[in-house]
């Protein structure tokens, strides 16, 4: 890792560390990627990924319509709001 | 010391992780960017234990999003005579409430059951629904209970298991019949040599004496070898760590919780909400699953981890073909003092040791008496059966 | 130099559903004001689960066969992760590892032929929200009611060689999609990337990629189609400037394309598995069932139509509209010709639906109603003007024909005797017109059975008057 890379990061996930959590950050990543290595001893060619690890397949709901929530309960919690929608700073200038 | 982040009622008999949400009640998983936010519903969970007759107390501190190892980096962290503690369980040891929910997706509430000596399982993946859950680590993560006997354990975890519609992971069965009795005279437990050798002699003699209490009740114990700890570890927290990045991705400042009041712009306000709002561990957990699914990373991380959980699968079945359960310390040591937060993800990685298996894989695992006891998918009754054993030698 | 221009599209479809992919609000057409069909998972709050419709995953796998695409038996969901303020996760649930249609292919005719257009696959995935751009207050309002608003994107291969092909597939997705009740297909449920790339006729290696993002009238990806590709000759002939494979954006009023920021374009999106949803599979028995529900497309109905001998003309009109075509089939199933079940539609409702400035595709009506109203003229029992006049109130306010005769008096089971009555009061109190009929004057003729007819209130029938008033007059 690297602080340019870092960057990259940051920026990607929208947050940005102080200039001794990055040290930090970067002694995380040797740590880890020193760790990963074991994950290569492993042949894994003819082993297939396992995303869930219940095999169950087909869970589907009929398409049947409901609104038990209302607008005004879920715009309440919102910290900038009108009374129809969430509010943010304008993105087209 | 209150254990609490919101209390409800006094008169409450069950706690609640602040991971679960509680209708109209403050739910902010432990983290300053869930200021303020009170869901719409209660996780499935709680309604069922409501439902059942429980009335739940509050809601108990945990570490921002359940992240570090017992709650120490959280809005209201605990120490006890100057060592961590989990604010759940020790709610449950003090006897303030008969059982606690909380959720495990890296082995918080497992470690602070040990640290507190009382009882948590979390059970096999699937069993227990997730509708409500303040997520991280989807496909390892589950909602578990505390108490301070294994009665109560069982009692409770019947009460929240069985099928959820809203949960599209939740297995069909409608219920689950536990049975703590099982006969365990002449069943077979394993300790893993690796898991073990990496302790601190406090633990590896705790590990030894509950051993020495299996035998007792006529279980026979052996030390074997299990060389994928290091590999489940490792998948474990890249799994994790990315789809905690993804899942934490929606906390921006714009629908609800804490927007910072320092932006004159939209990425201005994305990354001061969210540099303010998270904490370090936080930040460097969502920075590492960031990397791992990155495109020159994928493969070798990411799409590599969900390769090796298969292989750790197919060992532990076999391993757990071979033994009815296995026997583990949880933590490195029998207590934890406070540290700085810049050492947290790499602590929190090394002890994640003890839990990651149960967490990638999928089956249950016990905490009873300071130490793991992991058994089979679905075969929660054996593991609680063992525990109950023992529970009646030490008496 | 002559030069050949080459396209792929990738064209997002929004799915007629009652409710959205992963949640059960309503779509967006559903939709009045911003917001009302949103609910906590919608709108990014944690602890509510994905939940997948079954619709979505039959109504993409109608689209494939109608493309002739591969079914995948096996099909998977992923996330991908960016961050803008109408995704309220921050990532879109979609299909990237194994999407449910694979290798299909269309033919699509222009005025310079016919060409084939691979079908690379078809994924399944969730819209966006909108942002409302607000001025004065210097915010954006963001409205999540189209936020998990089932698509499907179809993704071609770069098989098209000129706007006319580009656009003559758009409109055949559209009548497609639409006479399959896939989708609405409305302004905005269509929605096209177009990738495009120019280089000199005969050459082997494709010329450098633009990519012109979300557009969504046919109009503007006509005119975006020919402004790139003018910009890409005049960059290869002229060196005005040099080509770098990026994103565009079309501006319409402009009339250009620009290209976008570095930082929309770049992005890695980190795609994964998403491990709140499980695969699905797609057994023959399920496939089988999709496929017994297929529609019938729109050219197998037109034969249909013609052996029943509808015209050309008209079978073009009900052939446009799939919810024509259903009320006629049910209409004649209940006993009507198609003939004159078409004549009904194409004729009466739409002269009533124009005066009330609607259109044909807006008309909404029971067919046991309309075939009530066809068989009570047929009958007799009342004059096709009083069954117009039905139909009418039929369609304004869904009333009941047989009682709004009723009430209206449009039914009156005329016996001879009441129409002679008519008729004999009818002379009697118009003797002006009477004198002026049998002077010659045969236009005198109509205001005496108009007289009729007044009193009559349109119930009788107009043939039986008629020859009772001359009977009378000739006497």
């Amino acid at each position: 890792m690297t602080l340019d890379k870092l960057k990259g990061l940051e920026e990607l996930n929208q947050l940005s560390f102080s200039e001794d959590e990055k040290s930090s950050v970067i002694k995380i990543f040797e740590n880890m990627n020193e760790n990963e290595k074991i994950l290569g001893e492993y042949n894994t060619d003819n082993t297939d990924v396992m995303v869930h690890v219940m095999p169950m397949t087909n869970v589907l709901r009929e398409d049947v319509r409901k609104q038990p929530f209302s607008r005004d309960d879920l715009l309440k919690g919102a910290p900038e709001h009108t009374e129809d929608s969430w509010q943010v700073p304008r993105l087209v200038k | 010391m209150s254990y609490y982040v919101t209390e409800i009622d006094t008169k409450g008999n069950i706690a609640v992780d602040d991971t679960l949400l509680v209708k109209d009640v403050l739910s902010t998983a432990g983290s300053h960017i869930l200021e303020g936010f009170a869901p719409l519903f209660s996780a499935e969970v709680v309604e069922r234990v409501q439902k059942a007759g429980y009335t739940v107390s509050g809601k108990a501190n945990v570490g921002e999003f359940g992240l570090d190892l017992v709650g120490e980096f959280s809005n209201k962290a605990a120490t006890k005579d100057g060592s961590l503690v989990g604010a759940a369980a020790q709610l449950v040891a003090e006897g303030s409430v008969k059982a606690a929910l909380g959720v495990d997706l890296n082995g918080a509430p497992r470690r602070a059951a040990a640290l507190s000596k009382v009882n948590f399982i979390k059970p096999t993946y699937g069993t227990v629904s997730r509708y409500g859950v303040i997520p991280c680590a989807c496909s390892g993560e589950q909602v578990g209970v505390y108490a301070a006997n294994i009665a109560d354990l069982k009692q409770v975890l019947s009460v929240i298991s069985g099928h959820d519609d809203k949960d599209g992971t939740s297995l069909q069965h409608d219920s689950y019949d536990y049975d703590t009795d099982l006969e365990v005279k002449g069943t077979k437990v394993c300790i893993i040599k690796e898991l073990l050798s990496s302790a601190d002699d406090s633990v590896k003699a705790s590990v030894s004496a509950y051993a020495e209490k299996l035998r007792k009740c006529g279980v026979v114990v052996e030390e074997v070898s299990f060389d994928m700890v290091n590999a489940a570890q490792t998948a474990w927290q890249i799994l994790m760590a990315a789809e905690t990045c993804n899942n934490l991705s929606r906390y921006d400042g714009v629908k609800f919780g804490y927007r910072t009041p320092n932006y004159n712009n939209i990425d201005e306000l994305y990354v001061n909400t969210r540099t303010e709002g998270l904490n370090f561990l936080t930040k460097a957990t969502i920075i590492y699953g960031s990397d791992v699914l990155s495109k020159g990373r994928y493969n070798d991380c990411y799409d590599k981890s969900l390769r090796v959980r298969r292989l750790v699968v197919e060992q532990i079945k076999k391993l757990l073909g071979d033994f009815d359960a296995i026997l583990t310390p949880v933590c490195s040591k029998a207590e934890y003092k406070p540290y700085d937060i810049a050492e947290a993800f790499t602590k929190v990685f090394d002890e994640s040791r003890y839990t990651a298996i149960a967490n990638l894989t999928g089956i249950p695992a016990l905490v009873s008496g300071g130490v793991q006891l992991m058994g089979s998918y679905f075969d929660e009754s054996l593991i609680l059966s063992l525990a109950k054993c023992v529970e009646r030698v030490s008496e | 130099m002559k030069y050949e221009v080459t396209i792929g599209l990738e064209t997002h479809v929004e799915l007629a559903t009652n409710s959205k992919i992963f949640c059960a609000c309503g779509g967006h057409s559903s939709a009045n004001e911003p917001n009302d069909c949103v609910c906590p998972a919608c709108s990014g709050m944690p602890g509510m689960l994905p939940v997948m419709n079954k619709s979505v995953v039959e109504l993409a796998v109608t689209a494939g066969l109608m493309l002739n695409c591969d079914i995948n038996r096996y099909t998977t969901f992923d996330k991908k992760n960016y961050y803008y303020p109408d995704l309220p996760c921050a990532y879109q649930i979609t299909q990237l590892f194994n999407p449910i249609c694979v290798n299909g292919k269309v033919q699509v005719k222009t005025n310079s032929g016919v060409s084939e257009i691979g079908i690379k696959q078809i994924h399944m995935e969730e819209d966006a929200g909108k942002l409302v751009h607000d001025e004065w207050t210097d915010t954006s309002l963001v409205d999540f009611n189209r936020t998990s608003v089932p698509l499907i994107e179809i993704v071609t291969h770069p098989d098209f060689h000129s706007a006319e092909e580009v656009v003559a597939y758009l409109e055949m997705l559209k009548s497609m999609f639409r006479f399959g009740n896939i989708s609405e297909c409305e302004e905005g449920a269509m929605r096209c990337d177009v990738n495009i790339s120019v280089r000199p006729e005969g050459a082997t290696e494709l010329g450098v990629r633009a990519e012109i993002k979300n557009m969504s009238s046919l109009a503007s990806i006509e005119r975006a189609i020919k402004y790139e590709t003018a910009r890409h000759i005049d960059a290869l002939e002229r060196n005005t400037e040099v080509l770098v494979q990026e994103t565009r954006r079309w501006d319409d009023t402009k009339g250009r394309t620009f290209a976008m920021r570095n930082k929309e374009t770049e992005a890695d999106y980190r795609y994964f598995p998403d491990p709140n949803l499980m695969p699905i599979v797609i057994d023959d028995e399920w496939l089988n069932e999709i496929k017994a529900k297929m529609p019938v497309s729109a050219e197998e109905k037109a034969k249909e139509y013609a052996d029943a001998g509808i015209s050309d003309k008209e079978i073009e009109m009900l052939t446009a509209e799939r919810n024509l075509c259903d009320i006629l089939d049910e209409v004649v199933a209940l006993g009507c010709s198609a003939k004159e079940v078409a004549a009904w539609i194409l004729t009466d409702c739409a002269g009533i639906l124009r005066k009330n400035a609607l259109l044909l595709s807006d008309l909404h009506i029971a067919p046991e109603k309309l075939a009530k109203i066809i068989k009570m003229v047929n009958d007799c029992k009342i004059n096709r003007g009083a069954g117009k006049r039905v139909l009418g109130a039929v369609i304004e306010n869904d009333v009941d024909p047989e009682k709004y005769c009723k009430d209206n008096g449009l039914d009156v089971q005329v016996d001879q005797g009441f129409i002679e009555g008519v008729v004999d009061r009818a002379i009697e109190n118009n003797p002006a017109a009477v004198s002026d009929y049998k002077g010659g004057k045969v236009k005198a003729f109509q205001a005496l059975l108009g007289a009729c007819m007044k009193e009559l209130r349109g119930a009788g029938d107009p043939t039986v008057i008629k020859a009772l008033l001359e009977q009378k007059l000739n006497k």
